[in-house]
């Protein structure tokens, strides 16, 4: 049933690729560059957010004001605040749109469960950076994002209260609350790099930009919405007026709106469960060999003898997993004869894809499991029919 | 649907197509011993992705019968294995300029990527690809040059033995003498 419904899905995203491709050429379809345009949100997140640190002032009584001040008196603050504001958007759709893409397309299997691993703590990071730059507003909204999110946390048995006040600096709205949220706004969107480093480490020539046309569009896109719907903050927060509804960002504040529905215990237990079955998604259905077939041919093997040290499969390895050691001993044929480099398959990253065989013009490598020979043996076969 | 040129039956040529698994996915357009139903003068051999593929083995398939040879991969940008298909791509156009040098036609080999679903377009593609071999002059591969001081007898039955597949074509000539000097003229 599940199984069925995720080949559905593949199938699904493979068909609107197609329509895609349709209408732009492969190399331009915006859904192939789903984590680049996610880096270059994060990017213009950064700059954005560098310009507005300079003048957010946190304290109660003045973070609003500050705001205001960014949106009315400073040069291009308007503009560079509704940048920040929507690049955020962007960000977590690109992101949303890449974490669906490759867990329908199953590209979480053999070692790239480190980057679907790493992806999980990135989209856990960037919703929780949301949540807090949310509250650095200090509007109504921010006011009943911590109540919500103080609630939630109370609820948690024998932890919560305590839990509730490390985030919060004690219990009711503290001084601390302001620092601390512009710390957590900060602080775990330097992790982002942190991550996005784990995320790129096993990859290589990681595609990490976008198109040039891709870039200027969803640049365009955003100052579109900068200039014909400003960011602006609701009514300034006050501890006498609570606020009974909740403006919800759709893209960020979406868990909250379970606050409708669920007791906040259940709340967290969800969001849990929600979390840990994203990251045990890599290691929930392993193919068995008969569904493997083909792909399942064995780690790459250097033939020792052959291997001249040219450094081609090294650089083509898609998943890094070829390292170049100095060579122990000369090769046996004569090109291999004056090697100083020897190919070493680390099969702890090995996807079996073969693309080393393909890269080495010295019959150097082979997959164990489909031998050149049994290729050749396939192309004479077809030759003589 | 008929080759108008000829105005005979279009002619099928021999060719080897390395399929990726990840790509064109085969249930329906092909039998169990791997040729097309559509085209059963194409034979697909599977292989785990198509950036596997030694441009040399299509080389072998050219020198051990085939007429044309492709590799057909996911659309580029999308490989499952992130790079294969542009890899194989470079890898497959640096190898057209390596069999012009050796004075086998670059439009033998060729490069195809489609999709899971995209069945049909991918058996048009291939045959494109057939009527584009089809077309194509001359053997396969030109008969090796015997070194000058020795008479060559042994050149006369191999020329022939290349000539017997193309006469269904007969396009120009087709004469097996006639094949010869158009291999000398590029030298020249």
């Amino acid at each position: 049933m599940y199984k069925r419904l995720l080949r559905r899905l593949l199938n699904w995203t493979l068909r609107l690729d197609v329509a895609i491709n349709r209408v732009y050429p492969t190399d331009f379809n915006p859904l192939y560059y789903t984590g680049g345009l996610a880096n270059l949100f994060l990017t213009v997140l950064v700059l954005s957010g560098i310009f507005l640190f300079f003048y957010y002032v946190p304290s109660f009584n003045e973070a609003y004001t500050s705001i205001q001040f960014i949106t009315n008196e400073v040069p291009y603050g308007v503009i560079i605040r509704g940048i920040h504001r929507y690049a955020a958007d962007g960000f977590m759709i690109a992101i949303l749109l890449h974490f669906f893409r490759n867990w329908f397309t199953e590209r979480f299997r053999f070692s790239r469960d480190e980057p679907w691993i790493s992806g999980m703590m990135l989209l856990l990071f960037a919703g929780f950076i949301g949540v807090t730059g949310y509250v650095l507003v200090w509007d109504q909204r921010s006011e009943i994002l911590v109540a919500m999110t103080g609630n939630a946390l109370a609820a948690v048995p024998l932890v919560g209260g305590w839990l509730r006040d490390m985030l919060f600096g004690g219990s009711g709205l503290t001084n601390l609350l302001l620092p601390r949220m512009l710390y957590l706004h900060v602080g775990p969107a330097t992790v982002l790099y942190i991550l996005l480093w784990w995320h790129y480490v096993r990859i290589r020539h990681p595609k990490v930009w976008p198109p040039a046309v891709w870039t200027l569009f969803s640049m365009g896109f955003v100052l579109l919405l900068t200039g014909l719907v400003p960011a602006t903050s609701q009514p300034v927060a006050s501890p006498v007026t609570t606020p009974a509804r909740l403006a919800v960002d759709w893209f960020y504040l979406l868990p909250y709106v379970g606050f409708k529905y669920l007791a906040p215990l259940w709340l967290v237990a969800l969001a849990v469960v929600i979390v840990a079955y994203g990251l045990y998604i890599p290691y929930q259905l392993p193919e068995t060999e008969s569904e493997m077939g083909l792909r399942d041919s064995g780690i790459a093997q250097v033939i020792d003898a052959n291997c001249t040290g040219c450094e081609l499969c090294y650089y083509d390895c898609p998943y890094d997993a070829i390292v170049m050691a100095p060579s122990p001993h000369p090769g046996v044929t004569k090109a291999a004869q004056a090697r100083k480099l020897l190919a070493i398959v680390l099969e702890s990253r090995c996807v079996e894809c073969g693309i080393c065989i393909g890269a080495c013009p010295f019959e150097a490598l082979e997959l164990p499991r489909l031998l050149e020979k049994d290729i050749q043996g396939k192309v004479l076969n077809a030759c003589r029919t | 649907m008929s080759d108008v040129r000829s105005g005979a039956a279009p002619r099928r040529p021999k060719i080897v197509g390395f399929l990726c698994d990840w790509a064109v996915s085969p249930e329906g357009i092909s039998r169990a011993d791997g040729t097309m139903r559509d085209l059963p003068n194409v034979t697909l051999i599977q292989v785990p992705c198509s950036g596997f593929i030694r441009p040399a083995w299509l080389e072998f398939a050219l020198r051990n019968g085939a007429e044309g040879a492709f590799v057909c991969g996911c659309p580029l940008g999308d490989c499952f294995n992130r790079l294969g298909n542009n890899l194989i791509g470079e890898r497959v156009t640096q190898m057209q300029r390596r069999l012009e040098r050796q004075k086998i036609h670059p439009d033998r080999v060729a490069t195809i990527f489609h999709g899971l679903h995209e069945q049909r377009e991918f058996v048009e593609a291939v045959r494109a690809f057939s009527d584009r071999v089809a077309a194509l002059p001359g053997p396969v591969v030109p008969p090796a040059r015997q070194p000058a001081a020795r008479p060559s007898p042994a050149q006369v039955p191999a020329a022939a033995g290349q000539g017997t597949p193309v006469p269904g074509g007969s396009t120009s000539g087709g004469v097996t003498p006639g094949q010869a000097p158009p291999a000398g003229q590029e030298e020249a």
